[in-house]
Formats: structure tokens, C-alpha cells, sequence
């Protein structure tokens, strides 16, 4: 087996790698902060944070020019995209005006359309319908959601969240990839345990 | 949907302390235990309120609200003295997932609303409301219930919806510290008129003030602060009760 240091994208202004960090070290993970193409190189593993808009995301993955080494590496190194994280994997965005995703994932992303409050916050439950490393064990369990868009995909679903009898995507894998909507980092010991599912995978 | 459980900590750098009407203070801890108290009976969520920062016009405490985060797994809203788009980086920086506005946004630029809500996502803006009651209608106040704003507290929350916020934290001037009840009316109103999550803070004092506010307004979530700090409840009990009662929270 390879060295199994997780590499967590810092992109933009808006990063919540802060939280992020702190969850994967709880769960006894070692995290290397990734600004640029070398970083990206000398890491295992990737963490796609993300707070902030699909359009803003992608146009600071450009900025940093970490745009295409990035699709190159999810290609070859485990990954796993945390909310907006995961939403930039698909081929568009639709926040803000159409934005072309990372498009590793055949899917778009688009406002979450519910006669209720939106955004969908607060912690809810997952129905896994296709089992998987990732979240192994945590079938049961309650995580925490805070997005007002969604990612429509029909293929690589691993798991469909009910918001006020709306169900939507709330993860996905796609070989090595993985995606949650939810935020692992703010899920309590649930969350802890989801970053232990990544480094042994 | 789950009715979130929010704790709510006002602090005066270093200390958290409860002010009653928003003056008063009284000293209940450091942030950085209280949180590890709250996280551990089970808090949603936790909302820091720097009450003195816009009133005293100094810089945020990022420093603080770093150290309060750092073993933190749920999510961390803070506010007091935001005023740029700077502010609120760095605030995320410092492992905040969300960031509260107030003083700045109804005073002199609610942009900035639109502004942070196109770089960092809607879900992490909120726009702190303090409202006072007045005959008929219910008005936005400023800097810890000190300055008013003459701006109405229903058109407010649309405007801020209209810019992108993503949530209200609903406080009143009137009913904050005195553990008396909540202002049903204020909340019902508010919820009703907006369809972005709201927060209700002040005015818990016992179980069925929460029970009463969550059937009569249905909020998304309720902040409470003195029932916990003066160690009446914990946020396990107040769980315990909701459920017993037919009311949906988290485990």
C-alpha cells in the first residue's frame, strides 16, 4: 500500500478547510493542505472542500490553475467532494448563471425545487441504496445538511436523502470517486467515522 | 423536518455572558468550554455573538472565535462586527460555517448580502434581526439592542431574502435574558413571511415555552441560551421533552 496522506484542495476565499482538517485528524487521518499542481502530486488521497457557488468555485479552481491537474488527478487518487465539493464533479452547475463542472460525474446541479424552506439545514437522514466503503456501518445514522441546490444524477447514486417528501441525491460513488452533500465535518462522531470509512478505503 | 436546537453564546471577549434586555451582563464562562459541554449533551448547532464588537467599532477577535471552533463537529455560526467581504473570509477561515450580519447590512449596506452570498453560497449568510415591539408593528434594532433602525422587522427579512440570505436568526429585544416566553407572534410572523429557514432566539425559560413556540410558529430551528447556561436543562433533556411530545429532533 502507498502513504495515505489526504490532500485537501484550498481553493478561493471561501474554504471551510478549517473544519475539515480538524474532522479528518480526529478520525486519525494526516492532512496536507494542496494550493497548487505540485502539492497535488505528493499527496494519496483528495478532499474537495467547498463553501460558496458553483460558479465561484470553478472559476478559482482556473485562477489557482488547478483546474485541469486536478481532473487529472481524481482520475487516478481516491476522492472525496464534500457538499459544493461534490456538486463541482458534475458536467454543469447552474448556480449563478451555466458553469461547466469538473464533469467527472455525468450530472447537473440545480436548485432544489420544495414547497418548504430553502436551504434544505439541519441534520437529516440517508437512505443508502447501494452499498459501499464509504459509508459502511453508518446506514443509520443522521447527517448534516445545509445547501440549496442539488445534484441531479441517475448512475452512480449510493445513497437518497427525503426533505419534506422530496428525495434527492445525498451521495454518490463512481469507482474511486466519491461524493456526499452533507457535511461529514459537522455530523458529529457519524461524520468522524465517515473520514476513518476514507483513509482505509 | 428536525427542529434544530441551537445553542446561543453572547459574548463580551473573553467571557460568554447572558445580558438581560441585552444589558446586564452577567459572566457565565469561557467560550471554549461551554461549547465542549454543549457539543457533548448533543447542541445542533452553536451561534457565537460577539454583542459588543459593533458597538465598541473594534475588529473582530478572530483569535477567539479560532480557539472556540477547534473542537467543534457541528456547525458554527458566528457574528458580532462583520463588515466586509473580508470579514466574513476570514471568519470561514477561522472555522465558521456560517456568518451572521446585523448592524452593518441594515444600517449602512445591505449589498454586502448579495455581495457574500454570490462568493460563499447562500447557506452560509445569515442576517441577525433584533426586534423591538412597538404598537403595531415590530422594528429592526442594532448593536445589542441599542440603536434603532426604523427599518420594519417583516420587511427586512423579505428585502434580506430578496439579496440571498440564507437564514434568519430571529432575536427580540423585548424578551431576550428574561426567560419568559418567547414572542410567538413576532416568530410566526416572520416565518410565514420568508421562505428561508429562521432561527428564534430569547425567551426560553422553561420546556413549554419551546414546545409552545415550535406548534404555534414551526421554526427551524430554536436558540437558547440562559435555560442552558444556568444549568436548568440540558440540551438532552430538552430533546427528551420535544420528542415525548410529538415534536421531531435530532438524536
Amino acid at each position: 500500500m502507498n502513504g495515505n496522506i489526504i490532500g485537501l484542495i484550498n481553493y478561493g476565499i471561501a474554504g471551510n478547510i478549517h473544519s475539515i482538517k480538524k474532522a479528518i485528524e480526529k478520525a486519525g487521518g494526516t492532512v496536507k493542505i494542496v494550493n497548487n499542481e505540485e502539492e497535488l502530486n505528493s499527496i494519496d488521497k483528495i478532499v474537495i472542500p467547498g463553501v460558496g457557488s458553483f460558479k465561484d468555485a470553478m472559476n478559482e479552481l482556473e485562477k489557482d490553475e488547478l483546474l485541469e491537474p486536478l481532473k487529472k488527478a481524481i482520475k487516478i487518487k481516491p476522492t472525496l467532494g464534500i457538499c459544493l465539493g461534490m456538486q463541482i464533479l458534475s458536467t454543469l452547475g447552474f448556480e449563478y448563471g451555466k458553469t461547466q463542472g469538473l464533469d467527472t460525474i455525468k450530472a447537473e446541479v440545480k436548485p432544489i425545487l420544495v414547497d418548504a424552506k430553502v436551504p434544505h439545514m439541519g441534520f437529516n437522514t440517508i437512505d443508502v441504496v447501494k452499498s459501499n466503503p464509504l459509508l459502511n456501518g453508518l446506514e443509520s445514522e443522521e447527517f448534516y445538511f445545509m445547501h440549496s441546490y442539488e445534484m441531479v444524477n441517475y448512475t452512480d447514486i449510493v445513497s437518497l436523502t427525503d426533505y419534506v417528501g422530496h428525495k434527492f441525491v445525498s451521495s454518490i460513488q463512481k469507482d474511486n470517486i466519491y461524493g456526499v452533500q452533507f457535511h461529514p465535518e459537522k455530523s458529529r462522531e457519524a461524520g468522524i467515522k465517515l473520514f476513518q470509512n476514507f483513509i482505509e478505503i | 423536518m428536525k427542529t434544530r436546537i441551537i445553542v446561543k453564546l453572547d459574548v463580551k471577549p473573553p467571557y460568554v455572558v447572558k445580558p438581560v434586555h441585552f444589558e446586564g451582563l452577567r459572566k457565565i464562562g469561557l467560550p471554549v468550554d461551554l461549547v465542549k459541554k454543549y457539543y457533548e449533551q448533543g447542541a445542533d448547532e452553536v451561534i457565537y455573538i460577539d454583542i459588543v464588537s459593533s458597538l465598541y467599532q473594534r475588529e473582530i477577535l478572530f483569535d477567539e472565535i479560532e480557539k472556540t471552533a477547534n473542537e467543534l463537529f457541528i456547525p458554527f455560526g458566528v457574528g458580532g462586527g462583520v463588515k466586509t467581504i473580508e470579514d466574513f473570509s476570514k471568519l470561514f477561515h477561522s472555522g465558521a460555517d456560517k456568518v451572521a450580519i446585523n448592524t452593518h447590512a441594515v444600517q449602512k449596506n445591505p449589498e454586502i448580502i448579495n455581495q457574500a452570498a454570490e462568493i460563499f453560497g447562500s447557506q452560509a449568510v445569515v442576517v441577525n434581526i433584533e426586534a423591538k415591539k412597538w404598537d403595531t408593528y415590530y422594528e429592526c434594532y442594532t448593536d445589542c439592542g441599542r440603536i434603532q433602525t426604523g427599518k420594519d422587522v417583516i420587511e427586512w427579512a423579505k428585502e434580506v431574502e430578496q439579496r440571498g440570505a440564507g437564514e434568519i436568526f430571529l432575536q427580540c429585544v423585548d424578551a431576550d435574558g428574561r426567560q419568559r416566553g418567547f414572542d410567538i407572534e413576532l416568530a410566526k410572523q416572520v416565518v410565514n413571511s420568508v421562505n428561508i429557514p429562521v432561527i428564534v432566539a430569547s425567551g426560553a425559560g422553561k420546556l413549554e415555552d419551546i414546545k409552545e413556540l415550535i406548534e404555534y410558529a414551526k421554526p427551524s430551528g430554536v436558540a437558547i441560551a440562559s435555560l442552558l447556561h444556568y444549568n436548568k436543562y440540558t440540551i438532552k433533556d430538552i430533546k427528551e421533552y420535544l420528542r415525548n411530545n410529538g415534536i421531531e429532533v435530532s438524536k
